[in-house]
């Protein structure tokens, strides 16, 4: 199988114009395994790893955008998206394991689409923005339009993921992304809860932004539930009167990981969890 | 002064120092070259089309389409095999590819040979099975039924492939005295071993007609008769090479691709053939742990002492013996641990059904047998009110005590003392105030485990091996090691211990891996007895060379004591004038016949238990030696999650005297992690016989941060019989993990489960009240 590296945007839409069938990668983490197992064997690939311009992360104003081909490490390592978005930066510490966040890039996680995949429910309370092009321009989607179901994305045909746009005025207090895998490492979430609270200093809770990943076709969000917390104090008691709730946001299945049941529980449970938020292990 | 510090200065090996292993380099590096790493311009590729069908009669196959695929070059069948075609260690009952009868998914139906490895995939993609489907037994209870499909027609009375009933005392007549009544059950998972190499060799007719097959094995010269019987070669015409292994665990103990090579490169004689089993194949087609259950009742006075034991267990063997006879035998042997149990009435059963291929794995049936006994010990401790040590040292056995199945104990027996290490160390000491500080919405626990495992091959079964070691003519060593490394470092320790006797550093000793045409019959990499039985040959091949050494010098150097002489390294010295030659003058002049010493060591073999059932002796019940060890787990609970983390380990073990402590350390911790494996998230789901996890995406192994930092404890203990008062570390370690953790659990949050590993989704499960 042909592998073409261009190394500028301009190569891209050459080389994609002379093999049409092609498939772009960037860090091969998703491809590679979809080749093996022959979901899917193209006559040629196209690599975006050495195209400098989806590499870097620059601010726009109040934006910070993030080249779809950042590896998870460069993000994690950042000082800009530690400091701005440490939802994001706590999800990517746990995708993979070391070499897999290495080589895994942004891009990637959203092109897949999967509702386990680690970036997005953070992304989601992040209100994330991607930049799709072409060889004819760019447009901009919100990341809930541009994912439409469990691997299936707005991405249309010879366009890429070029960036991640991501406003920082978002004065959220507290933020925490768990996950819940079958072990501590290399594992896919069988759920997980990205959340970012605003707290009062007398603990009320002024806005929230929650995403469930694995829990559904694909990541959920509940404004419901978000306007139900809102001017609450967090306390055990409104999280516990709110499951009901979540348990009905949620639709996740049964699959070789775990029962519908089970993630059903461990989406509410994460929840509940969230009353010790403002204690300890939160990033702030 | 710093000896240490002195550059260059050659330093013997010696027994007891922690000596960095000698073939990590290679390995760590890339270089080592195992079995799977052998290409050349011309070589073939070998590969298995596999049933697919649980139960049915065969009737052949269709390979019209896979013909015509450029590259192949041949598609053979059981039709093409001139010998017995049957393969197994007790009982012969593996087809190398199927002639009569489909006995699970895995079974092999024909070979295809092809130029590259491309074509091969394609050709047996294109194969198809013509079959008539028989109903399936997938349930060990259903396969015991009167009229359950019969899996092997040709073995009498059932689907029994082996069974054991052993009673002591009064049997179970005596929970009737019993203050303490507990019972319970347990079903045990399938492991896989999930070695880093796959299956894999390959094989080459010679001009003289002996094929030669290099391959990942634990067993070359056992190997080198089943290829011979089963493809009807004359013994001296099948050559075993035995590199080191990448990985095995019990899963190379026995036939793989072995006979398959054979039959591939007897058809293309002079061509290198290869064959490499692919992940997912590995996991249909190779022989896991057997998944079990376990029936236990276990009755104490008022004080806790223990009275009766009643155990049941049953193991799934799958459609093939492959060793599964022996491991419910040793399972049987050690079903109620380490105690003193005066009245015992003990039954396992070995049962074939249409699964997957139970067999040899690390801790060979003890683990299921101990993972029940060991929850049973908690259960009665928490009725009488003693801690779980207290319950332990309270009916422990000690030297000269009888075991469960009524083996008078004659060898040293350290779980007393492994015992009171544990029950003194800090830990444990401070166990509440640890689990005091648990966080929100989790709590934590604390659980213990004892473990006892018999080494070697049994009563009846010749336990042998034979060292053989050479002075070369360069005035090096060579040590001939006929018994395989699987990883697990053997092959060092035999160097260490080779070095010590001559007084060598490392430079100057060469290894030799097993080779049936250059090293001699040692038996199996397996059972906790490779260093145990190796060793012990060794140390008598290697003073019979120094002795001949020193005494030709002696001669030379006209010195009436050869005692007055002394090897260092590379050199002969005489000790009271300080005269020195090296060994290569030594060595010259020796003949070259009188360079070569080799001995012969068969470990002991128990006169016990005459009356027990002949099969069962010859299955390997009882043994003579036994380790002994305590595991601690420390576990933190995520309420909200059901995960169980381990925060703590600690093992302390009784296996004789400790030769080098890093490869002692790395045994016991790679043990404890494959038994964590086990206790929290190995298992392969089966239905009808088919896996629903064939690879590692699906199939969770331990990773680094599932492990904790694991203190490991050398109680101290000497073992006479062994080389340097060694026993076998191997395999005892696996046992521990998953009751400790399964106890810890209980001890966290009070629940018990029937059913393992110990999953976040069933600890939740059972956290909310449900039935385990
Ligand atoms: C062992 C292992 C463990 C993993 N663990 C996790 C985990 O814990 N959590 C998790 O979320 N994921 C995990 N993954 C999945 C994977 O690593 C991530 O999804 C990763 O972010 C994918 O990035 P990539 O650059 O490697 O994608 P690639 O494999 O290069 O591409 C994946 C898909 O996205 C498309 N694509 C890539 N870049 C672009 C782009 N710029 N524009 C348009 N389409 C694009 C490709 O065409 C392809 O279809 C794991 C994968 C492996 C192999």
């Amino acid at each position: 199988m042909k592998v073409l590296l261009p190394e500028i945007l301009e190569m891209l839409w050459e080389v994609w114009e002379q093999n049409p069938g092609a498939e772009v990668y960037t860090g091969g983490t998703d491809l590679l395994v979809k080749l093996r197992e022959g979901v899917t064997w193209p006559p040629a690939l196209i690599c975006l790893e050495r195209i400098n311009a989806l590499r870097q992360i620059w601010e726009e104003e109040d934006t910070v955008v993030i080249g779809a081909g950042t590896p998870h490490t460069a993000l994690i390592r950042h000082p800009l998206i530690q400091v701005e978005f440490p939802v994001l930066v706590e999800a990517l510490k746990v995708l993979g394991s070391p070499p897999i966040r290495n080589m895994g890039t942004l891009g990637g996680n959203i092109a897949t689409a999967s509702p386990a995949g680690d970036s997005l429910p953070a992304l989601y309370v992040l209100n994330a923005e991607i930049v799709l092009t072409d060889a004819k321009g760019s447009r901009t989607l919100p990341i809930h339009e541009f994912i439409t179901g469990p691997g299936q994305t707005g991405l249309g045909p010879r366009e890429i993921i070029t960036g991640i746009r991501l406003k920082k005025t978002a004065p959220y207090t507290v933020s925490r992304y768990e996950k819940v895998g079958k072990r501590k490492a290399m594992a896919i979430a069988v759920a997980s809860l990205a959340t970012c609270l605003r707290l009062s200093p007398d603990g009320r809770i002024e806005s929230a932004r929650l995403a469930w990943g694995s829990a559904g076709p694909a990541i959920v969000t509940s404004p419901e539930i978000e306007t139900a917390m809102s001017g609450q104090p967090l306390t055990p008691e409104l999280l516990r009167g709110l499951i009901p709730a979540v348990e009905r946001e949620v639709s996740p299945i049964d699959d070789i990981r775990a029962t519908a049941v089970y993630r059903r529980k461990v989406a509410a449970n994460l929840f509940l969890r969230l009353s010790g938020i403002s204690e300890g292990g939160a990033s702030a | 002064m710093k000896r240490d510090a002195l550059p260059n200065q050659p330093r013997p090996l010696q027994i007891g120092e922690p000596i960095p292993r000698a073939d990590a380099p290679a390995k760590v590096a890339g270089r080592e070259h195992y079995a799977v790493d052998y290409y050349a311009e011309d070589m073939l590729w070998a590969g298995v089309k596999r049933a697919d069908i649980p139960h049915a009669v065969f009737r052949g196959i269709n390979s019209e389409e896979a013909e015509k695929v450029p590259g192949v070059l041949a598609i053979l069948t059981a039709k093409d095999i001139k010998g017995s075609n049957r393969q197994g260690v007790a009982r012969k009952d593996q087809p190398v590819l199927v002639d009569d009868r489909i006995r699970h998914r895995g079974d092999g139906v024909a070979l295809v040979i092809a130029e590259t490895r491309e074509a091969l995939r394609e050709a047996i993609g294109k194969i198809t099975v013509e079959a008539e489907p028989l109903p399936g037994v997938f349930d060990m209870e259903e396969a015991l039924k009167e009229d359950a499909p019969w899996i092997h027609e040709d073995h009498p009375g059932s689907n029994i492939l082996l069974k054991g009933h052993i009673t002591k005392g009064d049997g179970a007549t005596a929970f009737e005295t019993c203050t303490h009544v507990v019972k319970a059950t347990f079903e045990l998972p399938y492991q896989e071993h999930a070695y880093l190499e796959t299956e894999a060799g390959w094989a080459i007719t010679e001009e003289d007609e002996t094929v030669s097959i290099t391959v990942s094995t634990q067993t070359p010269f056992r190997d080198k008769m089943e290829v011979a019987g089963a493809l009807g070669l004359p013994m001296d015409k099948v050559r075993i090479i035995a590199p080191y292994c990448g990985g095995a665990f019990g899963g190379k103990d026995g036939i793989t691709v072995q006979s398959l090579l054979a039959l591939a490169a007897l058809r293309f004689s002079g061509r290198p053939i290869k064959m490499w089993w692919e992940r997912e194949e590995s996991f249909i087609a190779s022989a896991k742990r057997h998944q079990a259950r376990c029936r236990y009742r276990l009755g104490a006075d008022a004080t806790g002492r223990f009275i009766a034991l009643e155990a049941e267990i049953l193991y799934d063997t799958g459609a093939y013996d492959h060793l599964g006879g022996a491991v419910m035998a040793l399972g049987l042997e050690h079903a109620g641990g380490p105690y003193r149990i005066p009245h015992t009435d003990l039954k396992a059963w070995a049962v074939y059904t249409n699964n997957p291929v139970g067999g040899a794995f690390r801790a060979f049936g003890v683990a299921q047998a101990t993972a029940a006994m060991e929850q049973m010990v908690d259960r009665i401790a928490e009725k009488v009110g003693r801690s779980p040590l207290e319950i332990r040292r309270l009916n422990a056995v000690r030297r000269g005590d009888t075991t469960p199945i009524g083996v008078t104990l004659t060898t040293s027996t350290g779980i007393g003392r492994c015992l009171e290490i544990a029950e003194r160390h800090p830990f444990w000491r401070k166990r509440e105030s640890w689990k005091a500080k648990a966080g929100p919405f989790r709590k934590r626990g604390v659980g213990v485990a004892a473990v006892m495992h018999g080494m070697g091959y049994g009563p009846v079964i010749p336990d042998t091996a034979n060292a053989k070691i050479e002075l070369t003519s360069e005035g090096s060593f060579r040590v001939a090691c006929g018994v395989v490394d699987m990883g697990q470092g053997n092959a060092h320790t035999f160097l260490q211990m080779a070095g010590d006797i001559l007084s060598q550093d490392l430079s100057r000793l060469e290894l030799v891996l097993p080779d049936t045409a250059w090293t001699l019959p040692s038996g199996s990499a397996s059972a906790s007895r490779t260093t145990y039985t190796y060793g012990n040959a060794l140390i008598d091949a290697a003073n019979l060379l120094k002795e001949r050494i020193l005494k030709r010098c002696a001669d030379l150097w006209m010195v009436t004591d050869p005692k007055e002489l002394a090897l260092v390294p590379g050199r002969v010295r005489h000790l009271p004038s300080g005269r020195e030659t090296t060994l290569a003058e030594v060595a010259a002049f020796m003949d070259e016949t009188e360079r070569t010493t080799v001995a012969h060591y068969r470990a002991p073999q128990s006169p016990q238990l005459p009356d027990l059932e002949p099969n069962l002796r010859l299955h390997g019940i009882p043994h003579v030696v036994f380790s002994y060890g305590v595991h601690i787990a420390g576990i933190e609970v995520d309420l909200l999650t059901g995960a169980v983390t381990v925060e703590h380990y600690l093992a302390v073990n009784d296996c004789g005297n400790i030769l080098n402590p890093q490869l002692f350390e790395q045994q016991v911790q790679g043990g404890i992690a494959q038994g964590l494996g086990y206790a929290l998230m190995e298992e392969i789901p089966v239905t009808e016989g088919e896996m629903k996890t064939v690879n590692f995406s699906t199939y969770l192994l331990p990773t680094f941060l599932d492990v904790p930092d694991m203190e490991v404890i050398d109680a101290g203990g000497n073992e006479p019989t062994g080389p340097y008062g060694l026993k076998g570390i191997g395999e005892i370690p696996t046992s521990g993990p998953l009751p400790a953790v399964a106890n810890a659990l209980f001890d966290a949050c009070g629940i018990r489960l029937e059913r393992f590993p110990m999953t976040p989704e069933r600890v939740l499960s059972a956290l909310e009240g449900n039935r385990p």
